[in-house]
């Protein structure tokens, strides 16, 4: 599969705290909005996707049954073949898998690939903290609520607090990537919050679930992504910089150790990222970047370690020796990744690294842009199950060149 | 907007119903499966291990020692009823000869709390029909 298609065009709207006067746009009107800036991008309309592939990212937002075929309804677009993401943070990068075999079987040759949710917008039991109905419901979340089970960074907290009881980690070298995401998105123009922050500034700010602070964690926000993919071939006659999708691997309900006392401090990346490497015949030297899926630092540092950029336990250590600006020896979560950029719910922030990867193999991430980037790694991270960090881990290797 | 609980109550099924009656009684159960011996939680439709549909619920010990916890400072999941008794210690205990599962460890001080802790459960009502398990050091 190495080469064999790519993506021509990218689209993310701007993001919205919904605060006083703000514009409040449905998940309908974010998904059209994100779709037209990806087809501008690829010089492509609407019209190019009849009888092609349409991809339809779960929103938490309520929504219509048959959800991929009404947003088809919605765009005015008959695809051949609908693509429906519910792989939580893994959406956006399972599409393009599930995408890249339609291609690459001759169903399709092109699909567009659309997600957004206006999670600030959901009813609200409280102010500030949206739950959709799926969330609450079920055998998965009666074993959970009633416990005191108060959601994802208590439930992050617990493996990051496993993991530093095996390994060593500082709260120094976790905040070195809240600062540092926090510092690129200083440097684009669509991250929603800005302005810098220390390293003192990080310590200092509030333990939500130790040892978890609140610059550890994502701001939700209202918005959209899209993009699309199309056979190599095509690609070429659409763009002069398409790209190429040269390796991907994906784990789903990855277990380290046994299934009832599995070991928490290993993700599924550590079996999806050697396997989108040995697909793309990259070794890790040859990778300009890193687009983790960053909505904790400590996942960064997960994702770091099961790549196999450094040893398992010593991801602390790694984050300290390295400099993760864009222009540094290890660029990492170049756009401010979601945990300065924001996050458009918890099935759509997963388009983040795919399309920031996108973006700088293009050498279109103006005052951001990684230096002679040619090879980057991007990551999709979905969903927490019961006591464990994350159900799909996905690993996608991008080049400038097939 | 609808009226909440203070706390989250589940909504018990056949599935469940062994959990939560047990536990309203002050016992611990958990699927045990007869063909391979592994013990499932949460409960599950067949056994994760290999798939035989007729898992029996089965009397689990009340020991257990601390996996993971963390000292939870602010009120998630929208429920208040948790602004009370905060900060909250949020566990994963592994419980003897069973599984792992989340739980409040609670009658310790957070600065005493310790990865490999050994705990033994206690039961409180959530309901007329339904207890859960809550854990102190042993
Ligand atoms: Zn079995």
């Amino acid at each position: 599969m190495r080469g064999k298609v790519a993506i021509v065009g990218y689209g993310r709207t701007p993001y919205s705290r919904l605060k006083p006067g703000e514009p409040v746009l449905t998940v309908d009107e974010y998904i059209a909005w994100a779709a037209e800036l990806a087809l501008e991008r690829a010089g492509m309309s609407k019209s190019d996707f009849d009888g092609q592939g349409l991809g339809v990212s779960h929103a938490e937002v309520a929504h219509t049954v048959n959800w991929s075929a009404a947003t088809a309804e919605n765009l005015g677009i008959s695809p051949n073949a609908l693509i429906r993401g519910d792989q939580g943070g893994c959406s956006a990068t399972s599409m393009l898998i599930r995408a890249a075999t339609l291609i690459e079987a001759g169903v399709i040759d092109r699909a567009l690939i659309v997600g957004a949710d206006t999670p600030l917008s959901m009813p609200s039991l409280a102010p500030g903290l949206p739950l959709s109905p799926e969330r609450t419901r079920g055998v998965f979340w009666d074993f959970q609520g009633p416990f005191g089970v108060m959601g994802a960074t208590a439930q992050f907290a617990l493996i990051l607090r496993r993991y530093m009881h095996e390994h060593q980690v500082t709260p120094e070298q976790l905040g070195k990537v809240a600062v540092t995401n926090r510092y690129h998105a200083s440097l684009n123009p669509g991250a929603i919050y800005r302005k810098p922050f220390t390293l003192q500034e990080y310590l200092d700010s509030r333990m939500l679930s130790d040892p978890i602070r609140l610059f550890d964690c994502v701001p939700i926000v209202n918005g959209g992504l899209a993009y699309i993919v199309t056979s190599a071939e095509s690609a070429k006659a659409i763009t002069d910089r398409p790209v190429y999708v040269l390796g991907f691997g994906e784990t789903n309900n990855f277990y380290s150790g046994s299934r009832v006392f599995p070991d928490v401090t290993v993700t599924g990346f550590s079996e999806s990222a050697p396997r989108a490497m040995e697909m793309a015949g990259v070794g890790h030297d040859d990778i300009d970047f890193l687009q983790p899926y960053d909505d904790y630092p400590f996942i960064s540092m997960k994702t770091i370690e099961d790549w196999g950029f450094c040893k398992k336990g010593e991801g602390g250590k790694f984050l300290e020796e390295h400099d993760l600006r864009f222009d540094g020896d290890f660029p990492m979560s170049t756009d401010g990744g979601q945990l300065s950029g924001g996050q458009p719910g918890g099935a759509n922030g997963g388009f983040m690294p795919l399309v920031e990867g996108v973006t700088q193999l293009r050498g279109e991430a103006e005052g951001r842009q990684v230096p002679n980037a040619g090879i980057g790694a991007v990551c999709g991270f979905g969903g927490i199950p019961y006591g464990r960090p994350g159900r799909s881990c996905i690993s996608v290797i991008l080049g400038s060149e097939a | 907007m609808e009226s909440i609980a203070a706390k989250p109550l589940p909504d018990i099924t056949d599935l469940t119903r062994p959990f939560w009656t047990a536990a309203r009684e002050g016992r611990l159960v958990m699927q045990k499966c007869p063909s391979c011996g592994t013990v499932n939680f949460h409960p599950k439709p067949w056994c994760i291990e290999c798939g035989d549909r007729g898992l029996e619920w089965t009397e689990m010990q009340t020991g257990g020692t601390v996996y993971s916890y963390t000292v939870s400072h602010s009120v998630a999941m929208n429920h208040l009823g948790w602004q009370a008794e905060l900060p909250v210690i949020m566990c994963l205990i592994d419980i003897d000869g069973g599984a792992r599962m989340y739980a409040q460890v609670t009658d310790v001080a957070a600065e005493d709390m310790q990865i490999g802790m050994r705990v033994k459960a206690y039961f409180e009502p959530i309901s007329e029909e339904a207890g859960i398990p809550k854990f102190r050091p042993a």
